[in-house]
Protein backbone atom coordinates (compact mmCIF):
# COMPACT_ATOMS: atom_id res chain seq x y z
CA UNK A 1 0.00 0.00 0.00
CA UNK A 2 1.82 3.57 -1.11
CA UNK A 3 1.11 5.48 1.62
CA UNK A 4 1.76 9.05 0.12
CA UNK A 5 1.77 12.09 2.57
CA UNK A 6 2.81 15.11 0.33
CA UNK A 7 2.68 18.24 2.40
CA UNK A 8 4.41 21.74 1.59
CA UNK A 9 5.75 23.14 4.59
CA UNK A 10 7.47 26.73 4.05
CA UNK A 11 11.16 26.13 5.34
CA UNK A 12 14.12 23.57 5.01
CA UNK A 13 15.90 25.94 2.69
CA UNK A 14 16.86 29.44 5.00
CA UNK A 15 19.26 31.37 3.27
CA UNK A 16 19.96 34.44 5.72
CA UNK A 17 21.77 37.59 4.66
CA UNK A 18 22.44 40.74 6.94
CA UNK A 19 22.01 44.08 6.03
CA UNK A 20 22.86 47.11 6.97
CA UNK A 21 20.87 49.02 9.95
CA UNK A 22 18.94 51.49 7.22
CA UNK A 23 17.45 48.45 5.27
CA UNK A 24 14.92 45.81 5.86
CA UNK A 25 16.42 42.19 5.87
CA UNK A 26 14.50 39.42 3.63
CA UNK A 27 14.82 35.74 4.11
CA UNK A 28 14.60 33.35 0.96
CA UNK A 29 12.85 30.70 2.41
CA UNK A 30 11.57 28.27 -0.01
CA UNK A 31 9.64 25.54 -0.36
CA UNK A 32 10.37 22.64 0.95
CA UNK A 33 7.95 19.45 0.25
CA UNK A 34 7.38 16.54 2.33
CA UNK A 35 8.01 13.34 0.23
CA UNK A 36 6.80 10.09 0.99
CA UNK A 37 9.96 7.59 0.88
CA UNK A 38 7.57 4.60 0.79
CA UNK A 39 8.09 2.63 -2.55
CA UNK A 40 4.78 0.88 -3.38
CA UNK A 41 4.71 -2.85 -3.57
CA UNK A 42 2.18 -5.57 -5.44
CA UNK A 43 0.77 -8.20 -2.75
CA UNK A 44 -0.96 -10.42 -5.25
CA UNK A 45 -0.67 -13.62 -2.64
CA UNK A 46 -3.48 -15.69 -1.77
CA UNK A 47 -4.26 -16.93 1.87
CA UNK A 48 -3.61 -20.24 1.44
CA UNK A 49 -0.10 -19.21 -0.27
CA UNK A 50 0.52 -16.82 3.00
CA UNK A 51 -0.24 -19.44 5.59
CA UNK A 52 2.44 -21.99 3.60
CA UNK A 53 4.63 -19.23 3.32
CA UNK A 54 4.55 -18.44 6.95
CA UNK A 55 4.35 -22.15 7.83
CA UNK A 56 7.89 -22.62 5.91
CA UNK A 57 9.27 -19.26 7.48
CA UNK A 58 9.11 -20.41 11.24
CA UNK A 59 10.68 -23.60 10.13
CA UNK A 60 14.18 -21.19 9.07
CA UNK A 61 16.03 -20.48 12.02
CA UNK A 62 18.15 -17.33 12.85
CA UNK A 63 21.69 -17.71 12.10
CA UNK A 64 24.18 -15.65 14.68
CA UNK A 65 27.62 -13.97 14.52
CA UNK A 66 30.82 -13.42 16.38
CA UNK A 67 31.35 -9.37 16.85
CA UNK A 68 32.83 -8.29 13.19
CA UNK A 69 33.03 -11.58 12.34
CA UNK A 70 30.78 -13.10 9.05
CA UNK A 71 32.02 -16.73 9.65
CA UNK A 72 29.58 -18.82 10.39
CA UNK A 73 30.39 -20.52 13.98
CA UNK A 74 30.25 -23.85 14.72
CA UNK A 75 27.08 -23.70 17.14
CA UNK A 76 25.49 -22.44 13.96
CA UNK A 77 26.24 -24.80 12.09
CA UNK A 78 23.75 -27.44 12.42
CA UNK A 79 20.87 -24.45 12.30
CA UNK A 80 22.16 -23.61 8.82
CA UNK A 81 21.90 -27.03 7.23
CA UNK A 82 18.51 -27.75 8.67
CA UNK A 83 18.01 -24.06 6.86
CA UNK A 84 19.25 -25.64 3.82
CA UNK A 85 17.43 -28.70 4.08
CA UNK A 86 13.75 -26.97 4.11
CA UNK A 87 14.95 -24.33 1.84
CA UNK A 88 15.99 -27.37 -1.27
CA UNK A 89 12.44 -29.23 -0.31
CA UNK A 90 9.62 -27.30 0.73
CA UNK A 91 10.70 -23.96 -0.18
CA UNK A 92 12.36 -24.99 -3.59
CA UNK A 93 9.37 -22.95 -5.38
CA UNK A 94 10.19 -20.23 -3.64
CA UNK A 95 12.28 -17.08 -2.97
CA UNK A 96 14.40 -16.71 0.17
CA UNK A 97 15.55 -13.19 1.33
CA UNK A 98 18.53 -12.87 3.32
CA UNK A 99 18.51 -10.27 5.93
CA UNK A 100 22.21 -9.37 7.30
CA UNK A 101 22.22 -7.48 10.42
CA UNK A 102 24.59 -5.79 12.96
CA UNK A 103 24.77 -4.89 16.73
CA UNK A 104 24.83 -1.23 17.22
CA UNK A 105 29.18 -1.04 17.44
CA UNK A 106 30.07 -0.80 13.98
CA UNK A 107 30.16 2.51 11.97
CA UNK A 108 27.78 3.31 9.41
CA UNK A 109 28.70 1.96 6.31
CA UNK A 110 31.05 -0.72 7.60
CA UNK A 111 28.36 -2.27 9.31
CA UNK A 112 25.97 -2.51 6.09
CA UNK A 113 28.66 -4.08 4.66
CA UNK A 114 29.35 -6.14 7.39
CA UNK A 115 25.71 -7.09 7.33
CA UNK A 116 26.12 -8.04 3.75
CA UNK A 117 28.73 -10.12 4.13
CA UNK A 118 27.43 -12.38 6.65
CA UNK A 119 24.15 -12.82 4.17
CA UNK A 120 26.95 -13.63 1.44
CA UNK A 121 28.46 -16.42 3.42
CA UNK A 122 25.08 -18.04 4.36
CA UNK A 123 24.09 -17.48 1.04
CA UNK A 124 27.13 -19.36 0.04
CA UNK A 125 26.71 -22.08 2.60
CA UNK A 126 22.95 -22.84 0.95
CA UNK A 127 23.95 -22.64 -2.59
CA UNK A 128 26.90 -25.63 -1.42
CA UNK A 129 24.05 -27.51 0.22
CA UNK A 130 22.55 -27.38 -3.27
CA UNK A 131 19.86 -24.53 -2.97
CA UNK A 132 18.73 -22.69 -6.15
CA UNK A 133 21.29 -19.39 -6.07
CA UNK A 134 18.89 -17.92 -9.04
CA UNK A 135 16.44 -18.19 -5.68
CA UNK A 136 18.28 -16.23 -2.90
CA UNK A 137 18.91 -12.44 -3.01
CA UNK A 138 20.21 -10.79 -0.37
CA UNK A 139 20.15 -7.11 1.75
CA UNK A 140 21.70 -5.52 4.31
CA UNK A 141 20.05 -3.58 7.07
CA UNK A 142 23.13 -2.86 9.14
CA UNK A 143 22.17 -1.58 12.82
CA UNK A 144 18.75 -0.37 11.35
CA UNK A 145 16.82 -3.75 12.27
CA UNK A 146 17.78 -4.42 15.69
CA UNK A 147 15.87 -6.68 17.54
CA UNK A 148 17.24 -6.62 20.99
CA UNK A 149 17.89 -2.47 22.20
CA UNK A 150 19.07 -2.34 25.53
CA UNK A 151 22.43 -2.17 26.46
CA UNK A 152 23.90 -5.58 27.20
CA UNK A 153 26.31 -8.10 25.66
CA UNK A 154 23.32 -10.49 25.33
CA UNK A 155 20.95 -7.63 23.44
CA UNK A 156 24.06 -7.16 20.88
CA UNK A 157 24.77 -10.78 20.59
CA UNK A 158 20.99 -11.17 19.26
CA UNK A 159 21.04 -8.23 16.59
CA UNK A 160 24.39 -9.88 15.15
CA UNK A 161 22.65 -12.44 12.55
CA UNK A 162 20.76 -13.17 9.25
CA UNK A 163 17.29 -13.50 9.09
CA UNK A 164 15.36 -15.60 6.63
CA UNK A 165 12.32 -14.48 4.58
CA UNK A 166 10.26 -16.63 2.74
CA UNK A 167 8.84 -14.74 -0.71
CA UNK A 168 6.32 -15.72 -2.79
CA UNK B 1 72.09 34.55 18.16
CA UNK B 2 70.97 35.14 14.52
CA UNK B 3 71.33 31.36 13.83
CA UNK B 4 68.99 30.76 16.71
CA UNK B 5 66.07 33.00 15.41
CA UNK B 6 66.62 32.05 12.27
CA UNK B 7 66.22 27.70 13.81
CA UNK B 8 63.09 29.31 15.45
CA UNK B 9 61.50 31.21 12.57
CA UNK B 10 61.97 28.08 10.27
CA UNK B 11 60.65 25.25 12.76
CA UNK B 12 57.91 27.72 13.41
CA UNK B 13 56.83 28.00 9.83
CA UNK B 14 57.05 24.22 9.47
CA UNK B 15 54.17 23.81 11.94
CA UNK B 16 52.30 27.14 10.54
CA UNK B 17 48.68 26.31 9.68
CA UNK B 18 49.06 21.96 10.61
CA UNK B 19 45.64 21.20 12.20
CA UNK B 20 47.41 18.01 13.74
CA UNK B 21 49.38 20.34 16.01
CA UNK B 22 47.15 20.74 18.90
CA UNK B 23 46.92 24.27 20.33
CA UNK B 24 48.16 23.60 24.01
CA UNK B 25 47.11 27.02 25.51
CA UNK B 26 46.01 30.12 24.31
CA UNK B 27 46.40 32.69 27.36
CA UNK B 28 43.99 35.29 28.33
CA UNK B 29 43.79 36.97 24.82
CA UNK B 30 40.30 36.37 23.72
CA UNK B 31 38.61 40.08 24.10
CA UNK B 32 35.29 39.52 26.55
CA UNK B 33 32.16 40.33 25.15
CA UNK B 34 28.48 40.28 26.69
CA UNK B 35 25.04 39.97 25.16
CA UNK B 36 22.52 42.58 26.26
CA UNK B 37 18.53 42.22 25.20
CA UNK B 38 16.36 44.90 24.92
CA UNK B 39 13.44 43.03 23.51
CA UNK B 40 10.36 45.37 24.84
CA UNK B 41 8.21 42.31 24.12
CA UNK B 42 7.68 39.23 22.49
CA UNK B 43 6.94 35.47 23.86
CA UNK B 44 9.54 34.69 26.18
CA UNK B 45 10.33 30.96 25.83
CA UNK B 46 11.51 32.24 22.67
CA UNK B 47 13.57 35.22 23.80
CA UNK B 48 15.10 32.86 25.99
CA UNK B 49 15.78 30.30 23.18
CA UNK B 50 17.21 33.23 21.45
CA UNK B 51 19.51 34.44 23.80
CA UNK B 52 21.19 30.95 24.95
CA UNK B 53 21.69 29.91 20.99
CA UNK B 54 23.20 33.31 20.58
CA UNK B 55 25.50 32.86 23.39
CA UNK B 56 26.29 29.15 21.68
CA UNK B 57 26.83 30.29 18.60
CA UNK B 58 29.06 33.28 20.09
CA UNK B 59 31.37 30.55 21.75
CA UNK B 60 31.41 28.37 18.86
CA UNK B 61 33.25 30.80 16.59
CA UNK B 62 35.70 30.95 19.62
CA UNK B 63 37.30 34.69 19.13
CA UNK B 64 35.61 35.97 22.42
CA UNK B 65 35.48 35.40 26.26
CA UNK B 66 31.84 35.41 25.82
CA UNK B 67 29.85 36.29 29.35
CA UNK B 68 26.35 34.24 29.52
CA UNK B 69 24.85 36.26 31.95
CA UNK B 70 21.44 37.69 30.69
CA UNK B 71 21.31 41.72 31.05
CA UNK B 72 18.08 43.36 30.17
CA UNK B 73 18.71 46.78 28.63
CA UNK B 74 16.92 49.72 26.28
CA UNK B 75 18.16 49.24 22.75
CA UNK B 76 18.94 53.29 22.70
CA UNK B 77 20.80 53.66 26.18
CA UNK B 78 23.82 55.57 25.77
CA UNK B 79 25.36 52.81 28.25
CA UNK B 80 26.03 49.41 28.35
CA UNK B 81 24.79 47.64 31.73
CA UNK B 82 26.65 48.40 35.16
CA UNK B 83 27.54 44.99 35.02
CA UNK B 84 29.25 44.99 31.59
CA UNK B 85 31.02 48.27 31.88
CA UNK B 86 34.25 46.44 31.42
CA UNK B 87 33.73 44.48 28.91
CA UNK B 88 35.30 45.15 25.45
CA UNK B 89 32.54 44.16 23.50
CA UNK B 90 28.67 44.21 23.99
CA UNK B 91 26.34 42.74 21.44
CA UNK B 92 23.06 44.54 22.17
CA UNK B 93 20.05 43.38 20.41
CA UNK B 94 15.99 43.72 20.01
CA UNK B 95 13.43 40.91 19.05
CA UNK B 96 10.21 42.24 18.28
CA UNK B 97 7.33 41.45 15.52
CA UNK B 98 6.33 43.01 12.21
CA UNK B 99 2.66 42.94 10.70
CA UNK B 100 3.37 40.00 8.55
CA UNK B 101 4.14 38.32 12.22
CA UNK B 102 7.66 37.83 11.39
CA UNK B 103 11.02 37.28 13.54
CA UNK B 104 12.67 40.43 13.47
CA UNK B 105 15.73 40.65 15.10
CA UNK B 106 17.79 44.25 15.24
CA UNK B 107 21.47 44.06 16.79
CA UNK B 108 24.17 46.50 17.47
CA UNK B 109 27.82 45.68 18.63
CA UNK B 110 29.59 48.10 20.71
CA UNK B 111 33.16 48.06 21.28
CA UNK B 112 34.30 50.02 24.32
CA UNK B 113 30.64 51.28 24.29
CA UNK B 114 30.81 53.25 21.02
CA UNK B 115 28.95 50.99 18.03
CA UNK B 116 31.18 49.83 15.40
CA UNK B 117 28.62 47.29 13.59
CA UNK B 118 24.73 46.91 13.11
CA UNK B 119 22.37 45.13 11.12
CA UNK B 120 19.07 43.78 10.84
CA UNK B 121 18.11 40.43 10.63
CA UNK B 122 14.14 38.82 9.55
CA UNK B 123 12.33 35.93 9.29
CA UNK B 124 9.05 34.73 8.39
CA UNK B 125 8.55 32.84 11.80
CA UNK B 126 9.66 32.52 14.81
CA UNK B 127 10.74 29.05 15.05
CA UNK B 128 14.06 29.91 12.81
CA UNK B 129 15.12 32.03 15.63
CA UNK B 130 18.43 29.62 15.70
CA UNK B 131 19.47 30.58 12.03
CA UNK B 132 19.19 34.33 12.88
CA UNK B 133 21.36 33.23 16.19
CA UNK B 134 24.13 31.86 13.44
CA UNK B 135 23.39 34.35 11.10
CA UNK B 136 24.63 37.19 13.68
CA UNK B 137 27.47 34.88 14.83
CA UNK B 138 28.37 34.85 11.55
CA UNK B 139 28.47 38.51 10.82
CA UNK B 140 30.61 38.94 13.78
CA UNK B 141 33.17 36.83 12.80
CA UNK B 142 33.42 38.45 9.70
CA UNK B 143 33.73 41.99 11.02
CA UNK B 144 36.13 40.84 13.34
CA UNK B 145 38.31 40.04 10.41
CA UNK B 146 38.38 36.49 11.50
CA UNK B 147 38.72 33.47 8.62
CA UNK B 148 35.03 32.94 7.58
CA UNK B 149 32.62 30.44 9.55
CA UNK B 150 30.57 29.71 6.18
CA UNK B 151 30.12 26.52 7.77
CA UNK B 152 27.96 27.66 10.64
CA UNK B 153 25.23 28.55 7.45
CA UNK B 154 25.26 25.12 6.23
CA UNK B 155 22.50 22.90 6.31
CA UNK B 156 22.92 19.39 8.25
CA UNK B 157 20.62 16.51 6.60
CA UNK B 158 20.68 13.32 8.31
CA UNK B 159 18.56 9.89 8.59
CA UNK B 160 17.18 8.57 12.14
CA UNK B 161 15.52 5.30 12.73
CA UNK B 162 12.11 5.46 13.84
CA UNK B 163 11.29 2.10 14.20
CA UNK B 164 13.14 -1.12 12.55
CA UNK B 165 13.71 -0.45 8.62
CA UNK B 166 11.70 2.60 9.45
CA UNK B 167 13.95 5.97 8.42
CA UNK B 168 13.25 9.82 8.30
CA UNK B 169 15.41 12.61 6.61
CA UNK B 170 15.62 15.39 8.23
CA UNK B 171 17.66 18.86 7.21
CA UNK B 172 18.68 21.01 9.95
CA UNK B 173 21.04 23.84 11.29
CA UNK B 174 24.13 22.98 12.45
CA UNK B 175 23.40 22.50 15.86
CA UNK B 176 20.00 20.46 15.01
CA UNK B 177 18.31 22.70 16.82
CA UNK B 178 15.93 23.11 13.99
CA UNK B 179 14.87 20.28 12.07
CA UNK B 180 12.19 19.51 9.35
CA UNK B 181 11.74 15.76 8.31
CA UNK B 182 11.91 16.36 4.10
CA UNK B 183 11.65 12.45 3.95
CA UNK B 184 9.01 10.55 6.11
CA UNK B 185 8.12 6.72 5.82
CA UNK B 186 9.85 3.93 3.96
CA UNK B 187 13.31 3.00 4.73
CA UNK B 188 15.75 5.72 3.31
CA UNK B 189 19.25 5.54 5.12
CA UNK B 190 22.72 7.18 3.54
CA UNK B 191 21.97 11.18 2.83
CA UNK B 192 24.56 13.02 0.91
CA UNK B 193 23.97 16.12 -0.56
CA UNK B 194 24.68 16.17 -4.06
CA UNK B 195 25.81 19.72 -4.27
CA UNK B 196 28.05 23.05 -2.83
CA UNK B 197 24.57 24.47 -2.97
CA UNK B 198 22.97 22.08 -0.79
CA UNK B 199 19.83 22.44 -3.44
CA UNK B 200 20.03 18.54 -3.63
CA UNK B 201 20.56 15.27 -2.13
CA UNK B 202 21.20 11.43 -2.79
CA UNK B 203 20.06 8.81 -0.89
CA UNK B 204 19.87 4.95 -0.01
CA UNK B 205 16.10 3.43 -0.63
CA UNK B 206 15.93 0.22 1.02
CA UNK B 207 12.18 -0.72 0.23
CA UNK B 208 12.87 -2.75 -2.37
CA UNK B 209 15.97 -3.26 -4.69
CA UNK B 210 18.86 -0.96 -3.08
CA UNK B 211 18.63 2.29 -4.62
CA UNK B 212 20.50 5.29 -5.03
CA UNK B 213 17.97 8.32 -5.47
CA UNK B 214 18.12 12.23 -6.20
CA UNK B 215 15.97 14.39 -4.16
CA UNK B 216 15.43 17.93 -5.30
CA UNK B 217 14.84 19.73 -2.03
CA UNK B 218 12.55 22.48 -3.43
CA UNK B 219 10.41 20.75 -5.71
CA UNK B 220 10.53 17.47 -3.43
CA UNK B 221 10.91 15.60 -7.29
CA UNK B 222 12.73 12.09 -6.84
CA UNK B 223 14.53 9.84 -9.21
CA UNK B 224 16.30 6.88 -9.22
CA UNK B 225 19.63 6.93 -10.12
CA UNK B 226 21.76 3.22 -9.66
CA UNK B 227 20.88 0.01 -8.24
CA UNK B 228 22.62 -2.75 -6.71
CA UNK B 229 22.11 -6.04 -5.39
CA UNK B 230 22.90 -6.10 -1.20
CA UNK B 231 24.14 -2.86 -1.01
CA UNK B 232 23.76 0.43 -2.21
CA UNK B 233 25.68 3.74 -0.61
CA UNK B 234 26.93 7.36 -1.95
CA UNK B 235 29.89 7.81 -0.20
CA UNK B 236 31.28 11.10 -1.34
CA UNK B 237 30.29 13.29 -4.23
CA UNK B 238 33.39 15.19 -5.91
CA UNK B 239 33.91 19.24 -5.69
CA UNK B 240 31.91 19.21 -9.21
CA UNK B 241 29.37 17.10 -8.38
CA UNK B 242 29.92 15.65 -11.29
CA UNK B 243 31.59 12.35 -9.80
CA UNK B 244 30.53 9.78 -7.00
CA UNK B 245 31.98 7.23 -4.90
CA UNK B 246 29.30 4.73 -4.19
CA UNK B 247 29.77 1.42 -2.19
CA UNK B 248 28.27 -1.21 -4.30
CA UNK B 249 27.59 -4.73 -3.68
CA UNK B 250 26.98 -6.83 -7.14
CA UNK B 251 27.03 -10.88 -5.63
CA UNK B 252 27.40 -9.72 -2.59
CA UNK B 253 31.13 -7.95 -2.75
CA UNK B 254 30.87 -5.01 -1.40
CA UNK B 255 33.38 -2.67 -3.40
CA UNK B 256 34.09 1.11 -4.29
CA UNK B 257 33.02 2.32 -7.51
CA UNK B 258 33.32 5.77 -9.30
CA UNK B 259 29.83 6.76 -10.68
CA UNK B 260 29.78 9.35 -12.94
CA UNK B 261 27.23 11.58 -13.08
CA UNK B 262 26.41 12.54 -16.74
CA UNK B 263 27.27 9.21 -18.66
CA UNK B 264 25.97 7.10 -16.34
CA UNK B 265 28.43 4.81 -16.04
CA UNK B 266 30.29 3.00 -12.91
CA UNK B 267 33.93 1.75 -12.72
CA UNK B 268 35.16 -0.53 -10.07
CA UNK B 269 38.16 1.18 -7.67
CA UNK B 270 38.88 -1.44 -5.13
CA UNK B 271 39.13 -4.72 -5.66
CA UNK B 272 39.21 -6.94 -1.96
CA UNK B 273 37.13 -10.22 -1.38
CA UNK B 274 36.25 -8.50 2.23
CA UNK B 275 35.16 -5.15 3.30
CA UNK B 276 36.06 -2.36 1.57
CA UNK B 277 33.56 0.70 1.79
CA UNK B 278 33.09 4.75 2.66
CA UNK B 279 35.17 6.08 -0.67
CA UNK B 280 36.41 9.66 -0.23
CA UNK B 281 38.32 11.45 -2.36
CA UNK B 282 41.62 12.58 -1.36
CA UNK B 283 42.60 14.08 -4.57
CA UNK B 284 40.81 13.66 -8.54
CA UNK B 285 43.00 10.39 -8.68
CA UNK B 286 43.16 8.94 -4.50
CA UNK B 287 40.17 7.39 -2.94
CA UNK B 288 40.66 7.27 0.78
CA UNK B 289 38.40 4.29 2.37
CA UNK B 290 37.44 1.69 5.12
CA UNK B 291 38.88 -1.97 4.41
CA UNK B 292 39.32 -4.96 6.62
CA UNK B 293 42.39 -6.45 4.38
CA UNK B 294 44.24 -6.58 7.81
CA UNK B 295 41.39 -8.58 9.25
CA UNK B 296 39.66 -5.23 11.25
CA UNK B 297 38.95 -2.09 10.03
CA UNK B 298 40.56 0.36 9.00
CA UNK B 299 41.64 3.27 6.75
CA UNK B 300 43.70 2.77 3.53
CA UNK B 301 44.35 4.96 0.10
CA UNK B 302 43.93 4.34 -3.40
CA UNK B 303 45.19 5.40 -6.34
CA UNK B 304 43.05 5.14 -9.08
CA UNK B 305 44.95 5.04 -12.10
CA UNK B 306 47.51 2.55 -10.66
CA UNK B 307 45.11 0.67 -7.95
CA UNK B 308 48.07 1.69 -5.58
CA UNK B 309 46.87 0.68 -2.06
CA UNK B 310 48.43 2.43 1.23
CA UNK B 311 47.63 2.27 5.02
CA UNK B 312 46.84 5.09 6.09
CA UNK B 313 45.97 5.01 9.96
CA UNK B 314 48.67 2.51 12.23
CA UNK B 315 46.55 3.72 15.27
CA UNK B 316 43.34 2.29 16.98
CA UNK B 317 41.69 -1.48 17.26
CA UNK B 318 38.82 -0.87 14.80
CA UNK B 319 38.78 2.86 12.90
CA UNK B 320 35.55 2.02 10.79
CA UNK B 321 34.79 5.72 10.14
CA UNK B 322 36.76 8.79 8.72
CA UNK B 323 35.97 12.30 7.04
CA UNK B 324 38.45 13.61 4.43
CA UNK B 325 39.50 17.37 3.63
CA UNK B 326 42.49 18.03 1.92
CA UNK B 327 45.43 16.49 3.52
CA UNK B 328 43.42 16.04 6.85
CA UNK B 329 41.90 12.59 7.59
CA UNK B 330 39.47 12.74 10.94
CA UNK B 331 38.56 8.84 11.82
CA UNK B 332 37.10 7.50 14.19
CA UNK B 333 39.27 4.70 16.40
CA UNK B 334 38.30 2.09 18.96
CA UNK B 335 41.00 2.22 21.51
CA UNK B 336 40.47 -0.27 24.07
CA UNK B 337 40.54 -4.29 23.53
CA UNK B 338 37.34 -4.75 25.03
CA UNK B 339 34.75 -4.51 22.25
CA UNK B 340 32.19 -3.55 24.30
CA UNK B 341 33.36 -1.50 26.93
CA UNK B 342 32.72 1.87 27.91
CA UNK B 343 34.49 5.09 26.67
CA UNK B 344 36.05 3.00 23.58
CA UNK B 345 35.71 5.44 20.51
CA UNK B 346 37.27 8.35 20.12
CA UNK B 347 38.03 10.76 17.37
CA UNK B 348 41.71 11.25 15.67
CA UNK B 349 43.32 13.79 13.54
CA UNK B 350 45.89 12.92 10.78
CA UNK B 351 47.98 14.58 8.22
CA UNK B 352 49.02 12.97 5.33
CA UNK B 353 51.95 14.77 4.75
CA UNK B 354 52.94 14.51 8.75
CA UNK B 355 53.14 11.61 10.74
CA UNK B 356 51.39 13.21 14.09
CA UNK B 357 48.45 12.21 15.35
CA UNK B 358 45.68 14.22 17.24
CA UNK B 359 43.58 12.80 19.68
CA UNK B 360 39.86 15.23 19.26
CA UNK B 361 37.68 13.72 21.93
CA UNK B 362 38.47 12.31 24.98
CA UNK B 363 35.18 10.28 26.63
CA UNK B 364 32.00 8.50 25.53
CA UNK B 365 31.05 6.96 21.87
CA UNK B 366 32.59 9.51 18.85
CA UNK B 367 31.29 9.08 15.71
CA UNK B 368 29.41 10.19 11.94
CA UNK B 369 33.13 12.75 11.68
CA UNK B 370 32.79 15.68 9.09
CA UNK B 371 34.68 18.05 8.02
CA UNK B 372 33.36 21.47 7.09
CA UNK B 373 33.95 21.61 3.30
CA UNK B 374 36.68 24.36 4.33
CA UNK B 375 37.96 22.32 7.11
CA UNK B 376 37.73 24.38 9.93
CA UNK B 377 35.30 22.38 11.51
CA UNK B 378 34.56 19.04 12.13
CA UNK B 379 30.83 18.15 13.46
CA UNK B 380 30.46 14.68 15.24
CA UNK B 381 27.96 12.83 17.12
CA UNK B 382 28.85 11.92 21.22
CA UNK B 383 27.13 9.50 22.97
CA UNK B 384 28.04 9.67 26.45
CA UNK B 385 26.07 8.61 29.84
CA UNK B 386 23.29 7.85 27.70
CA UNK B 387 23.00 11.35 26.26
CA UNK B 388 23.65 11.98 22.93
CA UNK B 389 24.83 15.27 22.13
CA UNK B 390 26.07 16.75 18.79
CA UNK B 391 29.23 18.29 18.78
CA UNK B 392 31.62 20.54 16.93
CA UNK B 393 35.03 20.90 17.23
CA UNK B 394 37.21 24.22 16.11
CA UNK B 395 40.70 22.65 14.80
CA UNK B 396 42.46 25.86 14.86
CA UNK B 397 40.67 26.59 18.48
CA UNK B 398 41.44 24.02 19.89
CA UNK B 399 37.39 24.20 21.31
CA UNK B 400 35.02 21.53 21.00
CA UNK B 401 31.64 22.49 21.68
CA UNK B 402 28.26 20.21 22.63
CA UNK B 403 24.80 20.49 22.00
CA UNK B 404 22.30 18.11 23.79
CA UNK B 405 19.93 16.15 21.50
CA UNK B 406 16.60 15.23 21.45
CA UNK B 407 16.10 12.69 19.19
CA UNK B 408 16.84 9.27 18.63
CA UNK B 409 19.16 6.92 16.88
CA UNK B 410 21.11 9.25 14.09
CA UNK B 411 21.44 6.79 11.11
CA UNK B 412 24.02 8.78 8.86
CA UNK B 413 24.94 12.26 8.60
CA UNK B 414 26.18 15.09 6.23
CA UNK B 415 27.03 18.33 6.57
Amino acid sequence: MKNVVLLSVAVAVLVFSGCSSKEPTVDGSAQAPVVSGESSTNNMVSESSDARIAAIQNKLSTIYFDFDKFNIRTDMQSNLSADASVIKTEASDLNIKLEGNCDEWGSDEYNFALGLKRATTVKDALIASGADASKVTMVSYGESNAVCTEKTKDCWAKNRRVDFKVLP
Amino acid sequence: MKIFFIWLFLISMSFAGDATIEVIKKVDTLPSLAVEDATVKYDNAIKMLFFKSLVADLNVISIFNVDGHYRNVDFGASNVVVENKDMKYVLRYRIFEDDSAAFNVEMKLLKDNSEVLSKSYKANKNEFYMFISHAIAFDINEYMGEPSVEWMKRKVVFSKNTTPKKTEIVISDYTLTYQHTIVAGGFNIFPKWANKEQTSLYYTSLDSKPTLKQLDIKTGQTKAIISSDGMMICSDVSVNSKKLLVTMAPNGQPDIYLYNVDSKKSTKVTNYSGIDVGGQFLDDNTVVFVSNRLGYPNIFSQKIDTGVVEQMIFYGKSNAACSVNGEYIVYKARESSDAFGNNTFNLHLISTKTDFIRRLTASGVNEFPRFSKDGDAILFIKNYMSQSSIGIIRLNHDKNYLFPLKQGKIQSMDW
